[in-house]
């Protein structure tokens, strides 16, 4: 496992490094237009970076968790999540277990975060819990627990930092550049300061300049793109071989397929921490290299075309038959180490469609709510008639009519 | 003179080999220890689990008596085992017990009342998890052994651990094939 | 969650592990559209996920009463009439949140659907009826 680790790390430190070059070049262009001095430029970038970086290193993960309106949660809450957030663990072989939040959120989608793996946490959408049922919730948190293995968490939150700046370094330099060259208008003051002599050559810098700033983040945000579909794609494979049972993972994603519910406190930058990407549109197939996951349907359809296998191996293997490409996504000696491993069978409730779903998925849906409810401080009146009234706490205290029978009850 | 530093080069370098190679495998043996300790944990738990489910299903009256026993029985017996070090048996006893407590889990299919409980229904989920928790950190175990075995027998690591005695590691793996599992019922209890 | 007409606390009824949003002032009723899922796959009705789309391409209904806000998504709800030519206007989100019923317009549905007692298994009766089964009694 630290083969594939390691090989996976190199592919994407090359593309941080690009992303890292585009910083440096922003900053430099940035010196030179504003200062003469490329080196002032790159000081402040590499200031306005090093900050952002340790807000994002330090807090990071309370600012996500927040943003998103994420609870913690105990054992009691809720078992079955937190047990098998505990399986995940195991079967990852994570030392520290992550600590466990839900958002309240109709919409389906789960996040991990946390700098390492000894400040990791996992979090998960309301309607997810509701909607997903064991299987398929062991191959959810199994997916964001290999997030945390494979240090995906901190390497995406560094990448989305160097994107930050970049994109905010270059919409300021390049307003202001606009802007002073409008109204430096022949270019008196300025231009003739930063070049001796020479009008014309300044405005070709000026253009190019102009130009990088504007390419710049575009440059950045799709390899910050590439960066996250990759890890996608591997922390599906992990998800698989930890449950040894791709088909969990496969079904989840087929729900989160067909809910077009986009997630309330999704941002560009939080986009690539979540299992789908969180502003999906039914309508769009989103298909192409902008994109910060891979195609839904096809990560769907690659999990299941793994054959007898939960094997790295035998996920290469799909991904490169679906994807008709001789370039798998695991490194060789990765699928090596780890061997064949053979798959186990559905868990007692039933396979995915057999086995009453609809009940089952009545009554994840009440626990799920009550837990929500418990942790708002609702209080819940059982009435004689058979109905229960769940009472917020703004309303605790008076005197609550049952709407079916009449009969009041003190709240 | 140069003679000199090209041989206290290559001192360091191996000084340097032995000292990474020997980390490596105090790192793996303790890998391995922690990932047996973890399997431990677990089944230690599932002891636990059982007599609170035995009380819950006892209460319903006309349940098999057999099954009952057998599980009580094999709880013991795998108690027993886990005490004498022998692991070969102990994975024995343990895969007895796991396909007891797939069939006491099948019989309670029959008692619709005892599948409406509470208290059985939050024994079930524990139960449920404990048991893929064993399998999933004997899966880690396994995995983790494999990989600390590779290294003893490999060049050039082999050395080094013949030198300070890493021994091979067994695995776990008699539950995973044990002929109760085998002839249990699909049901991952 | 908060009442789309009064602006106060809602508070929430569960009967027979279907929820549902209540008013205490204005009597007023939200059917959450997750809710409304459980119901109709628990009555049988496979196109559970269509519910809402059936409902919302209803002509909007012509009418003064003030428009409501969806208490889920705050964007404005539209007015359509169920139940049929006579039937009641309800409001519904148009982001596929949920459905509102005002108060009065629930006891008019369950007269609605006493008049009628179609045998027919559709999705505005399924409803109707667990309304029926609620406030009816």
């Amino acid at each position: 496992m630290w083969e594939q680790i390691r090989a996976n790390r190199v592919r994407s430190i090359i593309l941080v490094i690009l992303m890292g070059a585009l910083l440096v070049l922003i900053g430099w262009i940035i010196g030179m237009v504003f200062a003469g001095n490329a080196i002032a430029g790159l000081v402040i970038a590499l200031i306005v970076w090093g900050f952002m970086s340790l807000i994002a290193y330090f807090q990071g993960d309370s600012i996500l968790l927040g943003v998103a309106g994420a609870k913690k949660i105990q054992p009691s809450d809720h078992p079955r999540l937190y047990n098998v957030v505990e399986e995940m663990k195991i079967a990852s072989g994570l030392e520290k277990m992550p600590d466990v939040y839900i958002i309240d959120d109709p919409a389906l989608n789960a996040f991990a975060t946390g700098r390492d793996v000894n400040h990791a946490s996992v979090a998960i959408t309301s309607g997810l819990l509701q909607k997903l049922n064991r299987d398929e919730l062991q191959g959810v948190i199994g997916h964001e627990i290999s997030h945390i293995k494979n240090r995906d968490v901190l390497l995406m939150s560094m990448c989305g930092v160097l994107l930050g700046t970049i994109v905010i370094l270059s919409f300021y330099a390049s307003r202001v550049m606009m802007f002073g060259a409008i109204a430096g208008g022949g270019g008196n003051r300025r231009s003739s300061r930063n070049s001796n002599g020479g009008g014309g050559g300044a405005i070709i810098i000026f253009i190019i300049a102009i130009l990088l700033m504007i390419l710049a983040p575009i440059f950045a945000q799709l390899i910050y793109f590439a960066i996250s579909r990759k890890r996608e794609y591997l922390a599906d494979a992990s998800s698989a071989l930890y449950t040894r049972y791709p088909e969990g993972l496969a079904s989840a994603l087929e729900k989160l397929a067909q809910s077009s519910i986009p997630v309330k406190s999704a941002t560009q930058a939080t986009a690539p921490m979540y299992i789908a990407n969180p502003f999906r549109n039914k309508n769009v197939s989103v298909n192409d290299w902008t994109s910060t996951h891979p195609p839904i349907q096809e990560r769907i359809r690659i999990l299941r075309a793994m054959g007898g296998g939960a094997a790295y191996s035998n996920y290469d293997q799909a991904y490169r038959t679906i994807k008709n490409t001789n370039s798998g996504i695991i490194s060789d000696n990765t699928a090596a180490a780890v061997g064949a491993v053979g798959l186990r069978a559905a868990v007692a409730e039933g396979p995915v469609e057999t086995a009453a779903p609809v009940d089952d998925k009545m009554t994840r849906t009440r626990e799920v709510n009550d837990m929500m409810y418990r942790m708002n401080d609702y209080k819940t009146i059982q009435c004689e008639c058979g109905a229960k009234l769940k009472v917020p706490p703004s309303m605790q205290g008076g005197v609550i009519k049952c709407p079916r029978c009449g009969r009041t009850h003190q709240a | 003179m140069w003679l000199i530093w090209v041989i206290l080069g290559i001192v360091v370098i191996i000084i340097i080999f032995l000292a990474g190679t020997y980390n490596g495998l105090v790192n793996a043996r303790n890998v391995v220890k922690n990932a047996w300790a973890q399997i431990d944990v677990q089944l230690k738990r599932r002891y636990d689990l059982i007599p609170n489910l035995v009380e819950t299903v006892k209460g319903y009256k006309n349940f098999e008596r057999d099954t009952l026993e057998a599980v009580t029985k094999a709880r013991t017996a795998a108690q027993t085992a886990s005490t004498s070090g022998d692991i070969a048996a102990r994975s024995a006893a343990e895969g007895e017990l796991t396909g007891a407590l797939s069939r006491l889990m099948v019989v309670v299919e029959k008692y619709p009342d005892l599948k409406a409980n509470q208290n059985f229904l939050a024994l079930q989920e524990e139960l449920t998890s404990t048991e893929n928790k064993i399998s999933f950190s004997r899966q880690a175990y396994n995995d983790q052994v494999l990989q600390y075995n590779n290294k003893t027998q490999q060049f050039p690591s082999n050395i080094v651990a013949g030198m300070f005695g890493f021994n091979k590691e067994q695995a776990f793996l008699q539950a995973t094939e044990s002929d109760a599992e085998k002839k249990a019922p699909k049901v991952s209890f | 969650m908060i009442c789309p007409v009064c602006k106060k606390d809602m508070f929430v009824v569960e009967y027979k592990q279907i929820e549902l949003d209540y008013c205490h002032s204005c009597k007023g009723v939200w059917f959450d559209a997750g809710e409304l899922e459980l119901l109709l796959e628990a009555g049988g009705l496979k196109e559970a996920k269509q519910t809402l789309g059936d409902v919302l391409k209803l002509p909007e209904a012509r009418t003064s009463e003030k428009k409501r806000r969806c208490p889920i998504c705050t964007i404005n709800m539209k007015k359509v009439v169920i139940g049929g030519e006579k039937g009641v206007m309800i409001d519904a989100c148009i982001r596929h949140d949920g459905l509102w019923f005002d108060g009065g317009e629930v006891a008019d549905l369950i007269k609605i659907i006493s008049a009628k007692a179609t045998g027919k298994k559709e999705t505005e009766s399924e409803i109707m009826g667990f309304l029926k089964d609620v406030f009816g009694g």
